[in-house]
């Protein structure tokens, strides 16, 4: 009509229903760079150089993840140029009500790949600056992870100094593909450092047999997409075994691990088998004093997504049970990715009576919110 | 007194204890497992051992027992039979039944 496109100013977005809790915490909400260049103020100078000449040096295994711009939904309306941090304020955490959204990153899960750890440690910093400058300061709801390079304890156990004392900084994130299982003493220092600052410990599914880490199954290499996202759950149990066989929640008993888009599924099944077994070789690891499970249930917290989906629906609320899902799971989306759990549709699957447990209390516990 | 419902006499330091030779666990032989200390920890890779040959091992699932109780050392739930025994005159006397 006129000659001048003039684009209305959005109204507010309405909310998608009633809150499904009374507090919600959805933790694993992604965040990522445009380009790599987002991070180049906070890089030193050497690593800047080396990313525009080499490009930025981060392996991963070619799968089929992450489709359109930057992994985000196909039904989302972003450009390049879109600011995803307000983008996301007004797509998820204003419609769904959320009262603490936990950036989970993405951007350089890749560290733990990168054999040079000093060139790892310092992608992990400028990220986490970068975080702080352009996503922590949008919303009050944002609560970051902060991205560590594993595979080199010390830097990552300083970086925790550097930054662990910030309001907003809530847990440390080691991807779950990794060098050692992630008991191993080789790892302490980080959570000597996470837990001296009261924070939590987190591992997302990235970087499985990326550059220096491990194959992500023992049996080798998944060739397909599809296959590759059934070897998560197995990640996650190899690192949860370690964790309590190497003794680290005797060590440091204050620390919490949440497992991120990992699966649910093996959390009856590792519990009992664990527990049966730990009754027969207990004495090869007298360190380990009580049951796996009372350790597991204690320390160990698992991200909903991707929620199991049971043929039967009326099995849903027995298997929660069996996981313990009333202490054990916490509500995660996985925005803005397309095999996101969208909060109502998560909802539905999870009693009434549990809703106020895994959309909110127990995080709230996990992250001291 | 082997066999499956056969009884096993202990004598641990001096002092006499029976069990059946069952495992309430799984059945298992408990006569055949292996007797020994209760291993124990005070840290992350040390081990301590104590009550030196008061523990029977079953050479099913290798569960521990207090030869003392039948107890399970570690399943409150399982507890192997056991009978009374007492020693008089220089006999060991074991009451079955």
């Amino acid at each position: 009509m006129g000659a001048v496109d003039v684009k209305p100013e959005a109204p507010p977005t309405p909310t998608r229903g009633p809150k499904l809790a009374p507090f919600i915490v959805d933790c694993d909400l992604h965040h990522i760079w445009h380009e790599i260049d987002d991070i180049f103020p906070y890089l030193p100078r050497q690593y800047v150089e080396q990313i525009r000449e080499f490009g930025p040096m981060l392996p991963k295994l070619s799968y089929t993840n992450v489709p359109n711009i930057l992994g985000y939904r196909s039904d989302l309306e972003v450009k390049r140029d879109t600011n995803f941090a307000e983008f996301t304020v007004h797509e998820h955490l204003d419609p769904y009500q959320i009262d603490v959204a936990v950036l989970t990153g993405g951007s350089v899960y890749g560290v733990v790949g990168i054999s040079d750890v000093d060139y790892a440690s310092a992608l992990a910093r400028a990220f986490n600056d970068w975080t702080l400058d352009t996503w922590v300061s949008v919303d009050p709801r944002y609560r970051m992870t902060l991205a560590v390079c594993p595979n080199d304890p010390a830097q990552a156990a300083e970086e925790i100094r550097r930054l662990g004392n910030h309001p907003a900084v809530v847990a440390v994130m080691l991807p779950a593909g990794a060098r050692h299982p992630y008991g191993n003493r080789f790892y302490h220092p980080i959570y000597e450092a996470a837990a001296e600052h009261g924070l939590a410990m987190m591992s997302h599914f990235g970087g499985e047999g990326a550059g220096v880490t491990n194959p992500p199954t023992a049996a080798g290499y998944p060739s397909y997409y599809l296959e590759m996202r059934m070897a998560r759950p197995q990640i996650a149990q190899a690192h949860v075994v370690s964790l309590v066989c190497e003794g680290v929640f005797e060590k440091f008993p204050s620390l919490r691990w949440l497992f991120i888009e990992v699966d649910t599924w093996w959390i009856p099944g590792l519990l009992w088998h664990f527990d049966a077994d730990w009754k027969a070789l207990r004495d090869t690891t007298p360190w380990v004093k009580r049951l796996p499970s009372d350790y597991i249930r204690e320390h160990v917290r698992v991200g909903t997504q991707p929620l199991e989906q049971p043929p039967r629906r009326e099995d849903m609320a027995k298997f929660l049970d069996w996981a313990h899902a009333e202490e054990m799971l916490v509500y995660a989306s996985d925005f803005p990715h397309w095999d996101w759990d969208e909060p109502r549709a998560a909802a539905a699957l999870i009693p009434r009576d549990l809703r106020p447990r895994i959309f909110g209390e127990t995080a709230r516990e996990l992250f001291g919110l | 007194m082997g066999g499956e419902n056969g009884v096993m006499v202990f004598n641990v330091g001096g002092s006499y204890y029976a069990l059946r030779n069952r495992c309430p666990h799984s059945g298992g032989p408990l006569g055949r497992g292996v007797i020994r200390p209760h291993v124990i920890s005070n840290g992350v890779g040390h081990f301590e051992f104590e009550r030196e040959a008061e523990i029977l091992k079953c050479p099913f699932h290798n569960w521990e027992f207090d030869i003392a109780t039948g107890c399970a050392l570690y399943d409150p739930s399982m507890r192997a039979k056991t009978y009374p025994v007492a020693v008089e005159d220089g006999q060991v006397v074991l009451t079955l039944g």
